[in-house]
């Protein structure tokens, strides 16, 4: 492997900078980044969220089967999309002001709270981060409730949220398929299907499904993998 | 002697650090808080003052948690108080973004310990007047509690008073602190409560009690709680008061 770097000269002239090839001997030739496709989607008593598992670096799977359904709180989630140590290092710094919020007032913290700090990070470090995130939780105040953060930092709630490299190839799906007022397991059946269809035509998608169920009651976990996840049309 | 307890940085000749002195006096005026230690169970108890008619009692809180396995009372200004709990704060939340892991009771301990002896080295600051007796489990297991001073020194024990008679009530303490008293949960409870009634009078109102178990958030017990425990003391002493008259009468 080659890279193109700039090179850097003094002469007697002044400083001059040039392309040249230099051998890559790092493994990676990319930044790691969760190419993915991530969903969430709000239902009566709260939220659905769901993830692809691969990490990429390149055309190099690094882990094939990540976990980016993170926990910032017990009642509320974020899907990670874009570079890995990005929205790794936003989620550790999101949950550390919410832990501390939590202490301070007694109770556990809104959504909207968790939602508005992820967008205040990622508009604060717009330029150097590349973080698409959803946010998702359950609280007492306003139930289950999505919001979407995307690239450049703004914040939107919606009844369903779709992100990450995957998530172009399905707005039709989801836009054709999306009803609201569904069920939990209808929940789920969507976001599988969608997931397994951005999965399939996404390169930077793949591995198993990973969705988790966010209630007044807890957080419940789900995992499906090879033949468990569904099957379109294939040639 | 009153030249050198101005400016803080400033020894006296015979090896005084007067500021420091007099914030261990401000603590001496605070209301009581009482702290014990038992084998699942760690109490706080502290002394509520009277308030006024208009104030509202849920306002004044002399139990704060720090994180979700660490709490404190105290002794002392409230507002320094105020202060250093906000700092302590942060650092828990600081360590666990930092190491991935909850602190440890003397970590937080030495840490608001660091903050107060900063305080009695720096010009143009007074010291904090204020000592804390910070409880909490270690890993969810091992029951802790230290008391910090204004000096900036902290030390473990296994139950201990700050404020007002503190003298008094650890004299209580170390006549009925044994491994027999502080079993369970309720033993634990009922020896604070009843080191607090030393020097408190006896009521639902006159006091606000904390508890941590293992593995559990803390819990404030309700002035209804607290009623039936004070009833079931009062009831003991009752039955002991009768027992050493019938004695008497007998012998």
């Amino acid at each position: 492997f080659y890279e193109i770097k700039m090179a850097t000269v003094m002469d007697h002239f002044g400083l001059h900078s040039f392309p040249t090839a230099v051998p890559c001997s790092e493994v990676y030739s990319e930044e790691v980044s969760t190419g993915t496709s991530i969903m969430a989607v709000e239902y009566a008593d709260g939220v659905i969220i769901g993830a692809d598992s691969r990490t990429s670096s390149g055309a190099f799977v690094v882990n094939r089967v990540t976990d980016k359904l993170t926990k910032v709180t017990d009642h509320i989630y974020c899907c990670r999309s874009g570079s890995a140590a990005d929205t790794q290092n936003i989620a550790d710094l999101i949950k550390f002001y919410l832990s501390l919020r939590s202490v301070e007032t007694g109770e556990p913290p809104l959504v909207k709270i968790a939602a508005n700090l992820f967008s205040r990070r990622c508009y604060k470090k717009r330029e150097s981060a590349i973080a698409g995130i959803i946010c998702a939780g359950w609280d007492k105040k306003e139930g289950g409730q999505v919001f979407s953060i995307p690239l450049g930092g703004m914040c939107l709630r919606q009844p369903f949220a779709i992100g990450g490299s995957g998530s172009t190839y399905v707005y039709g799906y989801c836009d054709a398929h999306y009803r609201a007022g569904m069920s939990k397991e209808e929940c789920i059946e969507f976001v599988k299907n969608v997931l397994s269809l951005a999965m399939s035509r996404d390169g930077s998608s793949g591995g198993v499904i990973r969705i988790a169920s966010i209630e007044e009651g807890g957080v419940e976990r789900f995992l499906f993998t090879g033949d468990e996840i569904p099957k379109f049309y294939q040639d | 002697m009153s030249r050198y307890d101005s400016a803080l940085t400033v020894f006296s000749p015979d090896g005084h650090l007067f500021q420091v002195e007099y914030a261990q006096e401000a603590v001496k005026k605070g209301s009581t808080a009482v702290a014990v230690r038992g084998q699942d169970a760690v109490v706080l108890a502290v002394e509520k003052r009277a308030l006024a008619k208009l104030q509202d009692a849920r306002t004044v809180r002399k139990i704060c948690s720090l994180d979700d396995h660490v709490c404190l009372a105290f002794a002392g200004l409230t507002a320094d108080a105020r202060v250093l709990v906000n700092k302590a704060r942060v650092e828990c939340q600081s360590h666990q973004l930092t190491v991935e892991d909850p602190v440890n009771v003397e970590y937080i301990t030495r840490y608001i310990a660091s903050v107060c002896q900063r305080y009695t080295q720096r010009s143009g600051a007074r010291p904090f007047g204020v000592s804390f007796l910070i409880v909490g489990f270690d890993r969810g297991e091992v029951p802790r509690l230290y008391q910090t001073e204004p000096a900036g020194t902290y030390h473990e024990w296994k139950a201990n008073a700050t404020g007002r008679n503190a003298k008094t009530v650890r004299e209580y303490l170390e006549k009925h602190y044994s491994s027999e008293t502080t079993k369970s949960r309720d033993d634990v409870i009922l020896l604070a409560i009843r080191a607090l009634l030393e020097v408190v009078q006896s009521g639902t109102k006159t006091m606000e009690l904390a508890v941590m178990e293992k593995g559990r958030p803390i819990q404030f017990l309700e002035p209804e709680e607290i009623g039936k425990y004070v009833q079931q003391i009062e009831l003991a002493k009752e039955e002991e008061a009768k027992r050493k008259k019938s004695k008497k009468e007998t012998a």
